[in-house]
């Protein structure tokens, strides 16, 4: 006698649903299939349902709402339905199989409950515990916010966690607040939407002040919040220009860093300098194909692996060149432009005949896909934000090291006094071959950094290294204090007259611009005075 | 005999008479000789020939400013594509008055005729004084400035490449009117001439022969003068030749707007041969490519240059077809080996040679 009682506790635990959730279930689920009923507002209390924060309540309401979706929702009796499952039918309420088949057509949802479907999935997503999902959905409920339940979507945002998913959550409930009958609502949408920068608040606030019937203070609200907005866009605007400038900024320093070292330091006019540069992005290139092979669980580090192996493979690169013709032209340093000249035709046709002359693609690392937006009209990407740190810290070392290392201490002499140099016992032509290296290797990083941002090919060099002369020169020769600021200078100028004219004129006019700079100022910005 | 000549070689007519006599050589091999002659010449060889001439000009104008004064510009392929550019406008009016049909790059950007500051090339006459004139103004302002700062040397150098550079990327925008990326093309007759027809394009292959003779004859003239000589001090020790009075900006300004001019006539004699002008004409890596061709020549000689710009350039014809693959490691090598070996070039290193077998 007492062995079904027992068998109905198990099957209940076995569920995991309670009395009181099974009531739940019940009653959200009643207008549904109910005669005069109203399924819309049933397919709302499933959700409602669904985003108490239960999960097993919120699988039953997504599984609800899949089902509608997919046709396979059927109405048995007014009160009970059920759930097609392939060849068998489940129980709407406990999900259990049910042993036979009532052969009715599936429920056929109306045009408000299919509009309804489109928002219902989202919203049960907001109570999900992945971040992303919630975003995601919180977008989505935004987007289609003409049909979101208020009180659910309240719920929801007083238990939400996540900052981003909060605000797109009160914009898109404050949309909905603009067709309130209630004043109070609607100057509070105005209010928020004033708060949320970006040009869809701003058509949104302008349809409100179309309407010429508009109370006068709901319309200087939106008036406000309108300037608001416009303020945000205009600071979101320079500071996107600000920052596409610092980027292009640490573009220019890391093609240049090299090359304040060859050319700046040195005297030689390294008309390679842009090869140097590609052969660091080949490189890269390289590893990356050989960490996809052989490293794949490691291979969004290949950036970091790329850096090490790009110097080492340029400045060897470097110290032959340097070995081969460079040490014989010292004294003629016109006479380096041609021969680098030449050996940049060798190395552009080499690779070419190595790896093909179309663009390589890379696959960017996780890390640096995408971005993030700050604020309104104020987007960064990731691989320009890495390009920037990259950059400065290039810099920093690259300045430690000539500062304040005894290497750094005999580049400076070398270059300077090489024949004091020479007498007081350093080993002149070991530093200049090192020191050639070491620019060499630096135009190897950047050939890494601009694996992320620039098309990768074997002529991709030329387009480099007049730049980078001209920043170097503009910086004053010699001075890598004076080739950071110039770069800086010019990625920035570059940037700001980019808007207006569009790029290629923003380039000629930086270049004629710095051409007129050093006709007053030949030695450069920053050259420390001399007499020579 | 020759071998005398050439070691006490100091720049005479010979090349001069042997340019003329090439000039002369061009029709005859090709209207006159028939095709089992030994000595019969293509079309397409003579258009070549005519090339390399307009090449050889270049360069001769190159070595004027760089082997005697000093300057290195990587800045010539900008008088070569002015003097290019405006004989392509020239060709572009003429080819508007026949068909009637305006350019693509035109109608891309919607102008119904041709514009009025493309029709001041409408002449040749006043073509020719744009052309050559224009770039003489160009390096006149530009020589002006740098000059009188005393921008010389490697600076000189770069500053020219960045302006090539800036040039080129001008000349790329299509919507400046231009010519755009696809430069400009579709030319059909010089002067009433037919380009397309033979007699034509051995006409200018001639004539670019005759230029490059005169050029020659007449900076010659001028090296050998005392301006020349004081461009040559120009060049050995500017400071201490402007302690001695000499307004060495003036030398050097004159000298290079001359070279400007010679140069733009290359490019005026260049674009009906080949046809057709973009803007890679005006590319910073082809502007080191002209200096590579003096260097090898032997730069201070004149004659260097024209030898140089004419054995790389037939070299570059002849073996770009034949192996593509390997002809930039070619250049690549001859370069090296001349600027690391052979500082004074071909033409000294032969002199040097025969002075050394003779002592």
């Amino acid at each position: 006698m007492r062995w079904p009682v027992w068998l109905a506790a198990a099957l209940l635990m076995g569920m995991h649903l309670g009395a009181q959730a099974q009531t739940g279930r019940l009653e959200a689920l009643s207008g549904m299939c109910a005669d005069g009923g109203d399924p819309a507002s049933a397919l709302t209390s499933v959700v409602g349902h669904g985003s108490t924060g239960n999960v097993d309540e919120r699988a039953w309401a997504n599984r609800i709402v899949a089902s509608i979706k997919g046709r396979a929702f059927i109405c048995a009796t007014p009160t009970a339905a059920r759930i097609a499952d392939g060849e068998h039918q489940l129980d709407a309420i406990t999900l259990a199989e049910m042993q036979d088949r009532i052969s009715a057509p599936p429920f056929v949802p109306s045009m408000v409950v299919m509009r309804k479907l489109v928002i219902a999935g989202a919203e049960l997503d907001l109570s999900s515990k992945d971040v992303d999902g919630r975003r995601r959905a919180a977008e989505q409920i935004d987007k289609f916010y003409t049909l979101l339940d208020q009180q659910i979507i309240e719920r929801l945002f007083d238990r939400e966690s996540d900052q981003q998913v909060k605000s797109t959550l009160s914009l898109a409930l404050a949309k909905r607040g603009l067709d309130s009958n209630v004043k109070a609502d609607r100057l509070r949408s105005i209010e928020i939407i004033g708060k949320v920068p970006g040009q869809a608040s701003r058509t949104l606030l302008l349809n409100v002040l179309a309407d010429t019937t508009l109370d006068p203070a709901l319309a200087s609200a939106a008036r406000t919040a309108i300037v608001s907005i416009d303020n945000w866009l205009l600071a979101g605007k320079i500071c996107s220009i600000l920052f596409s400038g610092l980027s292009y900024a640490g573009i220019l320093l890391l093609t240049a860093l090299g090359l304040s070292i060859v050319f700046g330091l040195m005297g030689v006019i390294n008309l390679a300098h842009g090869e140097f540069i590609m052969i660091g992005a080949y490189a890269t290139y390289v590893v990356e194909q050989l960490m996809q092979t052989h490293a794949p669980a490691i291979f969004g580090a290949y950036i970091f692996v790329a850096i090490p192996v790009a110097f080492v493979v340029c400045a060897a690169f470097g110290m032959v060149l340097e070995y081969c013709v460079i040490r014989f032209l010292y004294r003629r340093p016109l006479e380096t432009l041609l021969a680098t000249w030449a050996v940049s035709i060798a190395i552009i046709k080499l690779v070419q005949l190595t790896f093909g002359s179309q663009n390589v693609e890379f696959i960017t690392p996780g890390f640096l896909n995408g971005g993030m937006q700050l604020f309104a009209g104020f987007f960064v990407t990731y691989n320009r934000i890495f390009a920037i740190l990259l950059a400065a810290a290039i810099f920093a070392a690259t300045l430690l090291v000539v500062r304040y290392t005894s290497f750094g201490l005999l580049i400076r002499a070398t270059t300077q006094r090489r024949d004091t140099a020479r007498c007081l016992g350093v080993p002149t032509e070991r530093i200049d071959r090192l020191a050639f290296g070491m620019g060499a290797g630096l135009a190897g990083l950047a050939g890494v950094v601009l694996t992320q941002i620039a098309s990768v090919n074997p002529s991709m060099g030329t387009s480099f290294v007049v730049d980078a002369f001209m920043v170097v020169v503009l910086g004053g020769a010699g001075s890598l204090i004076g080739t950071a600021l110039s770069s800086l200078a010019i990625g920035e100028l570059n940037q700001i007259i980019e808007p207006f004219y569009g790029s290629v004129a923003a380039k000629v006019a930086v270049l004629l611009l710095i051409v007129l700079i050093i006709q007053r100022r030949p030695q450069g910005l920053f050259a420390s005075k001399t007499r020579s | 005999m020759l071998t005398a000549k050439i070691k006490n070689y100091r720049g005479g007519p010979g090349l001069f008479w042997l340019l003329l006599a090439l000039a002369v050589y061009l029709p005859v091999a090709i209207f006159m000789l028939g095709e089992s002659n030994p000595l019969h010449l293509s079309l397409y060889g003579a258009n070549l020939i005519g090339q390399i001439m307009c090449f050889a000009l270049l360069a001769l104008a190159l070595d004027f400013v760089w082997g005697l004064a000093g300057i290195l510009s990587l800045g010539h392929g900008i008088f070569f594509g002015i003097g290019g550019y405006a004989m392509g406008f020239y060709l572009l009016n003429g080819a508007y008055a026949e068909t009637k049909l305006l350019p693509d790059f035109m109608q891309y950007m919607g102008w119904r005729e041709f514009p009025l500051f493309l029709q001041s090339f409408a002449r040749l006459d006043s073509a020719i004084i744009l052309g050559i004139g224009g770039a003489a103004l160009v390096a006149c302002v530009f020589g002006f400035v740098t000059f009188r700062s005393r921008i010389n040397g490697v600076y000189f150098s770069i500053i020219t490449q960045a302006l090539t550079y800036a040039l080129m990327l001008l000349l790329f925008i299509n919507d400046l009117g231009l010519g755009g990326n696809n430069g400009l093309t579709g030319f059909t007759s010089l002067a009433g001439f037919r380009l397309a027809d033979t007699r034509t394009q051995v006409g200018l292959a001639s004539a670019s022969c005759v230029a490059l003779a005169f050029a020659f004859l007449g900076l010659n003239a001028v090296a050998k003068s005392s301006f020349g000589q004081a461009l040559v001090g120009v060049r050995d020790d500017e400071a201490r030749l402007r302690f001695l009075g000499y307004r060495t900006d003036r030398i050097k300004l004159f000298a290079w707007t001359l070279s400007a001019a010679v140069a733009a006539l290359a490019g005026m004699l260049y674009v009906p041969q080949v046809g057709i002008i973009n803007p890679g004409i005006v590319s910073p890596m082809l502007s080191v490519e002209i200096a590579v061709w003096v260097a090898i020549g032997g730069r201070g000689t004149l004659i260097g240059a024209i030898l140089g710009a004419v054995l790389i350039n037939t070299m570059k014809f002849w073996l770009s077809s034949l192996v593509p693959s390997v002809w930039p490691f070619i250049l690549a090598g001859v370069t090296l080996l001349i600027t690391v070996a052979l500082s004074n070039g071909l033409w000294g290193g032969l002199k040097q040679l025969l002075r050394r077998t003779r002592a």
